[in-house]
């Protein structure tokens, strides 16, 4: 994904990005992605994150899962061609485990398939603002600006305490 | 754990990724050897057909079928520690989590293989998928083995799923880590995860559905599994109770397997420090309560058989305690029942070698189990001209060992390649690096 010009300001304490989040928002500047080593839902509470489309996605799953597995199953009974007698060809009761299994089984698969999606992933080439210390135990601002939105935003970060910052293109 | 910063958890985790010792490929190759003379038994019987087995009339689900439920049952716990206690936001589920999901993935994948032994002519298995045929065969979806195939495909996908889930930061983290040819395998596993906030929040809200689903499918894929029996109008299986009595008992051996991996592992790897033993009791706490439905629903088996007035039943449960294989029922009840009563006391359960001990009586109770109502029911059912007495054959024997073998084969892989402990939650249950303003700074800074 190519950007505009940003920086990157990295962070070892959580409150101080918390603060560099609400005054770089606050300030009216392009936060264009925060990296973190485990999942804060202050970050998510700051960025103003709508409820995640997964959600959707999973539904779809269930009841597109459930509809076709109890499909197939009416359709072979239905092609049954010999007699058995003394039972329904078409037993609804026993296909609700049918209906079950298909559902949890096609929601799974659509919510893995979704977060994987949304998240923009899988992603080939490494994101030209990634430092490998966000897996451990850094945080990371990267804050679009142009012209002289740099030295503010710089200055910006230097204040809320980052301990490096550098400049990201493409 | 608590002394710990978000670093020393990197740390401490890759460090058993580090290259293996003499030993570690030793055990492994040994284990590699008998799963390849498994593999050699399973084809003479293939060659030579299903009668190399102890399978004959009236006892038609032999050894292969015990290893089944035995194994399926092994998989339950780590789908329950995973996702039932991680909806419940139970902290001692995290630095066990990761194996034992693992384990659940590895044991469901080897019940699986025991339904293809057991097939006997595995090579035409494509005869039981619903698809146009000139054969005129058809699934019946309405018979258990077809709800059982669904369920068991169901809960393998989607504990992989969940598995894979949670791992992929963690192979960011190891790819992060990793030079030359490991960077690249662990970058291909990990999609490109950067940790970005959109990716979190994406993520978070599908670990919580997963979890959300897992649940009841967990509670769902015994109960089936149950049914393979209880919907049989056979003496001993014939049953009400035996859904929830099969989920108990799945959760029960899986528990006691969770103890028996991750003891070792602990002190394997020194993880003391992560894996405390508060969290150890915390499983034998819960075996407890699994090990009191068990031994409720022996009991209550025998209440109904003397209750219902029905002389099949009573006759059953009379031959299962004094018969043919009345020293198997008497284990079962020792080891499932009886011994972990002793986890009532604080020291037994807060010593790794009493913990130990017990998970491993456990899971041999816990296969007993299986063997008793499988096979015991079979033989003795209502006719007494009927009866016929089980023996397993070496093949059942050899091919039942290569599966503990193949079980331990794939979770030392697990411990060597992948982290057996989450980074990233685990990180989720410290305090993060802060600078302060009021807040704690456990790290000085």
């Amino acid at each position: 994904m190519a950007h505009d010009p940003a920086l990157l300001g990295i962070f070892p304490h959580l409150d101080d990005l918390l603060a560099a989040l609400k005054k770089v928002k606050k300030d009216g500047f392009n936060i264009l992605t925060v990296f973190s080593p485990i999942h804060f839902s202050e970050i998510q509470e700051i960025l103003g994150h709508k409820p995640s489309a997964v959600r959707y996605f999973c539904l779809a799953g269930g009841i597109l899962g459930g509809v076709s597995l109890v499909g197939l199953a009416v359709y072979a009974h239905l092609s049954f061609r010999l007699i058995t007698s003394g039972k329904p060809v078409l037993p609804w009761i026993p296909f609700v485990v049918v209906f079950f299994e298909g559902t949890v089984l096609l929601s799974v698969i659509f919510a893995v398939a979704a977060w994987i999606l949304k998240g923009r992933l899988p992603r080939v080439r490494p994101n030209p603002a990634y430092d490998p210390r966000f897996s451990e135990d850094r945080f990371g601002i990267l804050v679009g600006c142009r012209g002289e939105e740099r030295e503010l935003v710089w200055k910006l970060l230097e204040e809320a305490g980052a301990e490096e910052i550098r400049d990201v293109s493409g | 754990m608590e002394g710990l910063s978000y670093k020393d958890v990197n740390r401490e985790i890759l460090r058993t990724l580090s290259p293996p010792t003499r030993s570690y490929y030793l055990i492994v190759g040994l284990l590699l050897l008998a799963i390849l003379g498994a593999a050699c038994v399973w084809a003479y019987q293939i060659k030579v057909g299903l009668g190399v087995t102890g399978l004959k009339h009236p006892t038609m689900w032999v050894l292969y079928l015990v290893n089944f439920v035995f194994w399926v049952g092994i998989a339950h716990s780590g789908t329950l520690i995973s996702a039932i206690l991680y909806l419940f936001r139970a902290k001692w589920r995290t630095p066990i989590a990761r194996s034992a999901e693992a384990m659940t993935v590895f044991a469901v994948g080897i019940a699986g293989l025991f339904v293809f032994i057991h097939l006997g002519r595995v090579w035409i298995l494509y005869w039981i998928i619903p698809y146009p045929n000139q054969r005129t065969l058809w699934p019946d979806f309405q018979s258990p083995l077809v709800f059982d195939f669904l369920a068991v495909s169901t809960y393998l996908t989607v504990s992989v799923l969940f598995w894979y889930t949670g791992l992929v930061p963690d192979l960011a983290a190891i790819r992060d880590r990793a030079r030359g040819f490991r960077r690249k395998i662990y970058g291909f596993f990990s999609l490109g995860w950067t940790g970005t906030d959109r990716q979190w929040h994406h993520y978070g809200t599908a670990y919580l559905l997963l979890a959300g689903l897992a649940t009841p499918l967990v509670i769902s894929v015994h109960s089936v599994v149950s049914w393979d029996f209880a919907l049989a109008v056979i003496p001993g299986y014939h049953s009400t109770i035996f859904a929830p009595y099969f989920v108990a008992g799945a959760i029960h051996s899986g528990l006691a397997m969770v103890l028996t991996l991750l003891i070792p592992l602990r002190r394997i790897f020194h993880f003391e420090e992560i894996i405390a033993i508060r969290d150890l009791e915390s499983v034998a706490k819960t075996a407890i309560l699994t090990g009191l439905i068990v031994g409720y629903s022996y009991l209550i088996e025998y209440f109904m058989a003397w209750y219902s007035g029905n002389v099949f039943e009573k006759q059953t449960f009379l031959f299962r305690a004094v018969g043919h294989h009345g020293f198997m029922f008497w284990l079962m009840v020792f080891c499932n029942a009886v011994a972990p009563l002793l986890f009532f006391i604080k020291k037994v359960r807060t010593s790794l070698v009493w913990l130990l001990i017990i998970a491993v009586l456990i899971n041999v109770g816990m296969w007993t189990e299986r063997f008793v109502i499988i096979i015991g029911s079979m033989s003795q059912d209502f006719l007494p001209h009927n009866w016929g007495f089980y023996t397993p054959r070496w093949v059942e024997l050899c091919l039942t060992a290569a599966s503990f073998c193949l079980f331990m084969f794939l979770f030392l892989l697990f411990a060597k390649f992948l982290p057996s402990i989450s980074i990233s939650e685990i990180k989720e249950d410290l305090t993060p690096l802060q600078r302060g303003k009021g807040r704690r700074d456990h790290h000085g800074a």
